[in-house]
């Protein structure tokens, strides 16, 4: 398998990135369209504009290289360094998970929703929708509907 | 028997593999079928009449005649698997470059899949798991967790089979049998795959899927960007839905992707704050994913049965909530015969099994019993096997991957044992077999045990020769091909007892609770609760801190009375139950507790189960059948021990009580 080939990869909103193919193809979108040689030169994400794509990119070549490191500690340091990469606005969050599923990178997508879900966990309702700043947009009768349903989920 | 005399010259010869006909069965992949794409086109033509053909002799003669003038493209090991004779679709991708591009497909690939030849070649078969050719990453309904074994098996070299699900090129839903085999050349090394196919409709109707709210965003291509607009009900202000990152995400990956991570509650509650996600967590789709991936496919799995009345939200918010928790007799019939005390019994799925016990005149037995409880009528009955491990009481048998069972240690004729045996009661002759497992640990009785991770035995404390107390842990893993007893080597164990109960929960965690106790020179009822995580790199028991949650309406403090010899079981949600036993004072042992170890401040909670509990209080043994009933049988009531009459703490409504045996 040739591992010096590099791609262009180009962001929405125009910008270049080249990367290292195997760092590309952690990308099965991207990896599928190089196979089946309908990718061309740069290669097009729409969708994913630079600012995620950089980081997107920053998150598989980590990847890609602690794969390849020798020693297994880095596992632990993988870790933290995960923890550390999804320290960022919700408005980016969000906008990670879309690329990881448009891009289908299943370890970002788990770590980024693994995320969120961690922001979920444990607040009531009128936390949840102040951390996500969700209307609720319920009408009265179905406020209490909602109630009676799921009163036992709050004791 | 034709089929493996037909193997047997197969692997004997040597030779390359030839189709031919055999009975029921023939070999596949013939060596005319496999050609390099090239010269794809004329081996279709030329191999397939011969196969489709079906079961007249006409194959044989073209077997035989393509025989004589083929070259040897591949070299194949002969051996391989055997198939009904129907038309069987397959396909050979090439090992050696990257991501196992096809260079190989039948004529019967070709029409069950809808893709030519033409447009596969060069491409890795996932393709199938695409819903259309412009899809960009496979069906949410293809199951993720087969698609990453298949990728291990390829990585490993193995064969894999399983099901999967496919679809036409025209997005029709096919179930692909599956099997893949790689195929070595002389130096061992892989050099292609074949895969065998068979298709079958898949009943699901993909208009009808559980989910049509993700299959309206799945075919919209804009779906990440795509404004969520609710069929029903006004549409939320234009400028919210702006700001709230959240519902910007499209269905599928809202509802897969996150909620199937919360727990049943944290669903509830985030069910509560808007209309959207409301009408997400109402899928039963979306609950089933909850509650496997909060209690584990193999609870899951068993709980299945249950869903069918309750549906899986309910299932989970009764789990949760215990609020159907209630207590049932049930009678049945057989006998146990001679009667006894101090057996051991498990459930293996939705069998009792009971084994040993100590007769009249403290007589050691080994006869195993089985009761189903899928069976109209069920009803105790002697398991005939070959030979029984030597009779024992006071010894623990443990269920492993769900219909073998491990009996370990006890007193038996001529002491203490520290012994292991098997049994598969899915044998045609079930037969007890001794484990050698290296070093075993001391012989005891009145220990506890646990199985962990579906295969791992793991055993602790008990009482030793000279009426020793012992305080150590043991791991089996039964998985291994040479199993071997390894301690689990703590800084600091609980003290020394016998007669606790270990549980599991989190998958990897133990509580030990209760059980007479070393207290300096005295032994003593202990009411503590100990905890250890075996998936840590060096596992510690740790007294686990326990407040007693005063209820409302002044409920006095609920923690449970010192015991040993008692009931605890783990609930799907990695709660334990405790009850019975036998306590000191004047303690009610039918009074149920319930414990959530993983809980910041672990607090013992009383459940109030309605209905008639079992009145003796010690010598029970519990199962717990299809994750949802816990049953507890024997018991001394003082005058006999009763094994036809069990009791049964139903966690989950039955509507109906009617031991009905689905088809």
């Amino acid at each position: 398998m040739a591992t010096s080939r590099k791609v262009t990869l180009l962001s929405s909103d125009g910008e270049s990135f080249e990367v290292e193919q195997s760092v590309a193809v952690e990308s099965i979108t991207i990896k599928d369209s190089i196979e089946e040689g309908s990718a061309g030169n740069p290669i097009p994400v729409p969708k994913v504009n630079s600012k995620i794509l950089a980081k997107v990119i920053e998150y598989c070549k980590k990847h890609v290289e602690s794969a390849k490191a020798e020693d297994r500690v880095d596992d632990e340091d993988l870790v933290a360094w995960d923890a550390d990469f999804v320290k960022v606005d919700q408005a980016t969050l969000f906008d990670l998970i879309r690329a990881a599923n448009f891009l289908n990178i299943k370890s970002l997508l788990d770590l980024t929703c693994q995320t969120v879900a961690d922001m979920i966990k444990g607040k009531t309702p009128e936390e949840k929708r102040k951390t996500f700043t969700i209307r609720n947009d319920f009408t009265p009768e179905e406020e209490e509907e909602v109630r009676r349903e799921n009163q036992w989920a709050f004791e | 028997m034709a089929a493996s005399k037909e193997e047997e010259e197969l692997k004997g010869s040597g030779k390359r593999l030839k189709c031919s006909v055999t009975g029921r069965y023939r070999a596949v992949v013939a060596e005319e079928d496999v050609r390099p794409c090239e010269e794809a086109e004329e081996g279709v033509a030329a191999g397939e009449d011969g196969e489709d053909d079906g079961d007249d002799g006409g194959d044989e003669q073209l077997g035989e005649e393509e025989e004589e003038e083929e070259d040897s493209e591949l070299p194949m090991k002969p051996g391989l698997f055997f198939y009904p004779l129907t038309p069987t679709s397959f396909v050979v991708s090439d090992a050696l470059e990257p991501d196992f591009p096809i260079i190989y497909v039948n004529t019967v690939f070709e029409s069950f899949t809808g893709y030519r030849a033409d447009e596969v070649l060069g491409r890795n078969c996932r393709f199938l798991q695409y819903r259309d050719p412009r899809a960009q990453r496979r069906h949410p309904l293809v199951d993720p967790v087969v698609v990453s074994e298949i990728r291990r098996c390829l990585e490993q070299g193995l064969e894999f089979q399983g099901e999967l699900l496919n679809f036409r090129k025209d997005g029709t839903p096919l179930v692909n049998r599956l099997k893949l085999a790689p195929i070595h050349d002389d130096d061992g090394i892989v050099t292609h795959v074949i895969g065998i196919q068979i298709f079958s409709e898949a009943k699901i109707d993909m208009n009808c899927i559980s989910y049509p709210v993700f299959k309206e965003t799945y075919n919209n291509e804009c779906e990440q960007m795509s404004v969520y607009t609710p069929k029903d009900g006004p549409l939320p202000f234009v400028q919210d839905q702006e700001m709230c990152g959240i519902l910007q995400l499209s269905d599928e990956v809202l509802a897969h992707n996150i909620l199937s991570r919360l727990t049943p509650r944290d669903v509830a509650s985030i069910g509560s704050v808007c209309r959207r996600i409301r009408h997400l967590t109402k899928n039963e789709h979306l609950r089933k994913m909850v509650c496997q991936n909060a209690w584990g496919r193999d609870v899951t799995g068993a709980l299945e049965r249950m869903t069918e009345k309750l549906g899986w939200g309910r299932l989970a918010r009764e789990l949760t909530t215990l609020e159907a928790v209630c207590w049932r007799k049930l009678t049945v019939g057989g006998a146990v015969e001679p009667s006894r005390c101090n057996f051991s019994a498990c459930a293996a799925g939705n069998r009792l099994v009971l084994f040993g016990g100590e007769g009249v005149n403290m007589q050691p037995m080994d006869d195993t019993f089985v009761l189903n409880l899928d069976a109209a009528n069920p009803e105790w009955r002697r398991v005939s096997v070959e030979s029984s491990p030597p009779g024992r009481w006071g010894h623990t048998l443990s269920c492993i991957n769900g219909s073998w069972l491990v009996v370990f240690g006890g007193c038996g004729r001529q002491g203490l044992l520290n012994d292991v045996f098997v049994l598969d009661l899915d044998a045609k002759q079930p037969t007890w077999t001794e484990v050698l497992g290296g070093t075993p640990p001391l012989p005891r009785s009145w220990h506890s045990s646990c199985t962990v991770e579906g295969s791992k035995l793991v055993v602790s404390g008990g009482c030793t020769d000279a009426g020793v107390l012992l305080s150590d842990t043991y791991l089996l893993d039964l998985t291994t091909d040479k199993p071997v007893w390894k301690e689990i080597p703590t800084s600091w164990a609980p003290p020394s007892r016998l007669g606790h109960s270990l549980s599991v929960y989190g998958r990897t965690k133990l509580l030990m609770f209760g059980g007479l106790a070393k207290s300096g020179h005295l032994r003593l009822r202990s009411g503590e609760a100990y905890t250890i995580d075996l998936d840590d790199e060096e596992p510690q028991w740790r007294l686990l801190e326990c407040s007693a949650l005063t209820g409302i309406g002044g409920q006095s403090a609920a923690v449970p009375p010192p015991r040993l010899d008692h009931v605890a079981v783990s609930m799907p949600c990695g709660r334990i139950l405790i009850f019975g036993g036998s306590i000191a004072g004047l303690h009610s042992p039918s009074q149920v507790f319930l414990l959530d170890p993983s809980e910041e401040k672990p607090s013992w909670r009383i459940l109030n189960a309605p209905g008639q509990p079992p009145k003796y209080a010690w010598g029970h043994s519990t199962c717990v059948v299809g994750g949802t009933r816990v049953l507890v049988l024997g018991g001394h009531t003082g005058e006999e021990w009763i094994l036809n009459e069990l009791h049964e703490l139903c966690l989950a409504s039955w509507q109906d009580m009617d031991a009905a045996s689905d088809e």
